[in-house]
C-alpha cells in the first residue's frame, strides 16, 4: 500500500524559511568580522552546522515514520536513522552556544551583542512558531514582557559601554553584580504583572 | 435514524480521565540554555552586556512560570463502529475537555492540543495519524481480520506561552474486523430436504409456487388450480401440482488448524472469508445455518440458527476460536444440536491435517452429505536440488492421493483460490439438488 507523503503547506514552509534566514544572519551577525584566535573556526563551524540542521529538522517535521521498522529495506533503514538523529539532537541549543561563543571571541562591543541578542530571541521564537505550526497572533500574551526583555538588553548594552569606575577588576565586577541584580529584579516583578494583565 | 453529527456524537461519549504530567518543551529549553549561558559568560568574561542579552529569555521563563496548568483532562473516544469488515474506511473521532476551568483557559488549552495516534498492528491509517485542535477525527482501515486494538493515542497539551507541555496517553478500544466476505450467489441443496417451511423447491408436491405437474381433480382440491387448458383437452377436470418448499440445514465446517500461504491470502483468510460468504449466502435463502470451527481435534460450535444476525454470531464464533488452541468440545463428541442429521456440512480446509482428513471420512461413513473447498493456495518452496524437488512431487502426490480417497468415498472437492467467485468451483454441484448418500 502506498501514500503520499506529506508535505508542508505554504505558510509553514515561510516559518521554516524564516527561521533559516534569522539563524543564518545570528551566525553572520556574530561572525563577522572575522577573528583569527582561539576557537573561532571551531564555533563558526558549529554555529553553521547546527542553524542547517536546525532548519533542515523543520523542514522533515512532517515526513512520517514507520510504526513497524522489521524488514524494511537497507535504504529506508539508514533514511530512518537519519531522520531519527536530526529529531533527537538539539540542534537550535549547539546553535546558540556557538553564536554566543563566537560573540565573546570578539573585542568587547556592547551595542553590537544587543542587536545579536534581539536577532537570537528571534531565531528561537521563529523555530518555536515553525515546529509548534502556530500562528505568530499566538506570542501577543508575551508582547509586554518582550518588550521589557528589549529594554533590559538595551540597558545592558549602555551598561557596557559605560567606561569602567576604576581599572580593576572589582569596577567589571560590580557592573556585572548591578545587570544581575536588574534583571532578578524584573524577573520577580514581571509574573504580577503579567498575571493582572491577564497576558 | 439519527441526525448527530460527528462532534455532537463524540462528545456523548464517556470520557476517560486522564492525569496529565507537565514537563518544559523545547522552547522553554532553548530559553534557558540561552539565558543561562548569557549569563554564564557574563560572569566568566567579565561583560555586562552579556547579561543584558539573557534578559529577554529568563523574562519570559519567569514570566511563563505562573501560567495555569490543569493537573487533569477528559478525553473522549469513540470509533464509529466497534465492528467492521477488512478495507473497510471507518473513523475514530476524539476530543479533549477540562474540567474544572476558566471558560477562557479552557478553550485556550483546548486549541493547543496535538493528537499523536500509534496505530496498532493490522490498522491502516487513512490521510494524516496526528492532527491539532479539541476535536479530531482520524480515518483508518483495518487491513486483516481479527479483535485488532486501535493502538494508543498521545495527546500532548501546550500552556498560553507554550513554555510547558502536558503529556497523556490513551489506551483505544478494541475492534472486531470481520473477513471481507467472498461472493456467492448460488447454493448447493440437498436432494432430501426436512419437513420444514423454507425456499428450496422439495421433489415432493406442496404449497409452493413452483410448477411440478398436472394430475386429475380429486375432491377437496382448490378450484382456483384448475388447469382448464388440460380439463378441455382430457375432457375430465385435472389440477396444477406444486413442489413443495423446504429449507435445509447447513453446517460450515472451518479448519483453523493450519495457516499457511501470505498473510491476507492464506488458507486461514481464505476459508473465513469463504465461511462468511456462505453464511450470507444459505442465510439468505432461510436457511437454518451453523458453524463448526475445528482446530487441533478439538472444535468451538455455533448450533444452526436463521436471520441476518447468525451471520454476525458466525463470523464471531470464528473469530473467537483465533487463540491457537482449541477451548471448546471434542470433535469427536459434538451434540446432535451443533451437527443436526441430514444437515449438509461445507467443509473449507486446506487438508494439511491428517487427523481432519480422518474426521472427515469418519463423518461421511456416519452418513453426513459433505462438500470439501479446498482453500489451500501455498506449496512447498521450488529449490534446485534433486532432493527438494523430490520431496516436493512427493508432498503433491500425497495431496492427489487425499484428494482422490475423499472423491472415492462420495466427499466432492473443488478448489478454490480466494479471488474468482465462490459460485464458479461450485457451479457443478448448484445446478441440481445434491445426492444425500447414505
Amino acid at each position: 500500500m502506498t501514500r503520499a507523503v506529506p508535505r508542508l503547506p505554504g505558510d509553514a514552509v515561510a516559518r521554516c524559511a524564516a527561521a533559516g534566514l534569522l539563524g543564518a544572519g545570528c551566525v553572520t551577525w556574530a561572525a563577522v568580522p572575522q577573528v583569527h584566535r582561539g576557537t573561532a573556526g571551531l564555533a563558526l563551524f558549529l554555529a553553521i552546522f547546527g542553524v542547517a540542521a536546525g532548519t533542515l529538522r523543520l523542514a522533515l517535521s512532517a515526513v512520517p515514520a514507520p510504526e513497524d521498522s522489521y524488514l524494511l529495506p537497507a535504504a529506508l533503514r539508514v533514511w530512518l536513522r537519519f531522520l531519527e538523529a536530526l529529531r533527537l539532537v538539539p540542534w537550535e541549543e549547539g546553535a546558540l552556544l556557538a553564536v554566543l561563543w563566537l560573540e565573546v571571541l570578539h573585542p568587547s562591543r556592547p551595542w553590537h551583542t544587543a542587536v545579536l541578542g534581539a536577532a537570537l530571541i528571534a531565531y528561537l521564537l521563529a523555530t518555536h512558531l515553525a515546529e509548534s505550526g502556530a500562528s505568530p497572533g499566538v506570542l501577543r500574551p508575551q508582547a509586554r514582557v518582550l518588550a521589557a526583555g528589549a529594554a533590559l538588553l538595551a540597558l545592558g548594552a549602555a551598561a557596557g559601554m559605560l567606561p569602567a569606575a576604576g581599572p580593576g577588576a572589582g569596577s567589571a565586577l560590580q557592573r556585572l553584580a548591578a545587570a544581575a541584580a536588574r534583571n532578578a529584579a524584573a524577573g520577580r516583578v514581571l509574573p504580577h504583572v503579567a498575571r493582572d494583565n491577564g497576558s | 435514524m439519527s441526525f448527530m453529527g460527528p462532534n455532537e456524537r463524540v462528545l456523548r461519549a464517556t470520557g476517560t480521565d486522564l492525569a496529565l504530567s507537565w514537563r518544559s518543551s523545547r522552547h522553554a529549553r532553548r530559553l534557558l540554555t540561552m539565558g543561562l549561558f548569557g549569563v554564564f559568560i557574563a560572569t566568566l568574561a567579565r561583560r555586562p552586556e552579556f547579561a543584558g542579552l539573557a534578559a529577554p529569555a529568563l523574562l519570559l521563563l519567569a514570566a511563563g512560570r505562573v501560567q495555569r496548568r490543569p493537573p487533569r483532562i477528559t478525553v473522549r473516544v469513540r470509533p464509529s463502529s466497534r465492528r467492521g469488515f477488512e478495507g473497510e474506511l471507518m473513523a475514530l473521532d476524539v476530543a479533549v475537555d477540562i474540567p474544572g476551568e476558566g471558560q477562557d483557559d479552557c478553550a485556550l488549552l483546548q486549541n493547543s492540543a496535538r493528537w499523536t495516534w500509534h496505530p496498532g498492528r493490522e490498522i491502516a491509517p487513512v490521510g494524516a495519524a496526528a492532527a491539532g485542535g479539541p476535536q479530531v477525527r482520524f480515518t483508518f482501515t483495518p487491513e486483516r481480520w481479527g479483535r485488532r486494538q486501535l493502538g494508543t493515542l498521545d495527546v500532548v497539551l501546550r500552556d498560553r506561552w507554550r513554555l510547558a507541555e502536558g503529556h497523556a496517553t490513551v489506551a483505544l478500544p478494541r475492534l472486531d474486523c470481520y473477513p471481507a466476505p467472498a461472493q456467492q450467489r448460488t447454493r448447493v441443496v440437498l436432494r432430501r430436504l426436512p419437513n420444514r417451511l423454507g425456499e428450496h423447491p422439495a421433489r415432493v408436491s406442496g404449497e409452493g409456487i413452483e410448477f411440478s405437474g398436472v394430475r386429475e381433480y380429486v375432491p377437496g382440491d382448490r378450484q382456483r388450480s384448475i388447469n382448464w387448458p388440460a380439463s378441455t383437452r382430457r375432457g375430465r377436470l385435472q389440477v396444477n401440482t406444486f413442489a413443495a418448499e423446504r429449507s435445509q440445514d447447513v453446517v460450515l465446517l472451518a479448519d483453523a488448524t493450519s495457516d499457511v500461504g501470505e498473510p491476507g491470502t492464506s488458507a486461514l483468510d481464505l476459508a473465513l472469508r469463504g465461511a462468511a460468504a456462505a453464511a450470507r449466502a444459505y442465510t439468505g435463502a432461510r436457511d437454518r445455518v451453523g458453524v463448526i470451527t475445528y482446530q487441533w481435534g478439538g472444535a468451538s460450535w455455533l448450533a444452526p440458527g436463521l436471520g441476518k444476525r447468525q451471520v454476525y454470531r458466525i463470523i464471531d464464533s470464528m473469530l473467537a476460536s483465533d487463540s491457537g488452541w482449541a477451548r471448546g468440545a471434542s470433535f469427536r463428541r459434538l451434540p446432535r444440536a451443533a451437527l443436526p442429521p441430514g444437515a449438509l456440512v461445507v467443509v473449507f480446509s486446506p487438508l494439511l491435517d491428517q487427523r481432519f482428513v480422518e474426521t472427515l471420512r469418519d463423518m461421511r461413513e456416519r452418513g453426513f452429505t459433505m462438500l470439501v473447498i479446498d482453500v489451500l493456495t501455498a506449496e512447498p518452496p521450488a529449490r534446485r536440488r534433486s532432493v527438494d524437488r523430490m520431496a516436493r512431487r512427493i508432498w503433491r502426490m500425497e495431496q492427489e492421493a487425499i484428494r482422490f480417497s475423499l472423491r472415492e468415498l462420495g466427499v466432492p472437492v473443488v478448489h478454490w483460490d480466494g479471488v474468482q467467485s465462490l459460485d464458479l468451483p461450485l457451479a457443478g454441484y448448484t445446478r441440481r439438488p445434491m445426492a444425500a448418500w447414505r
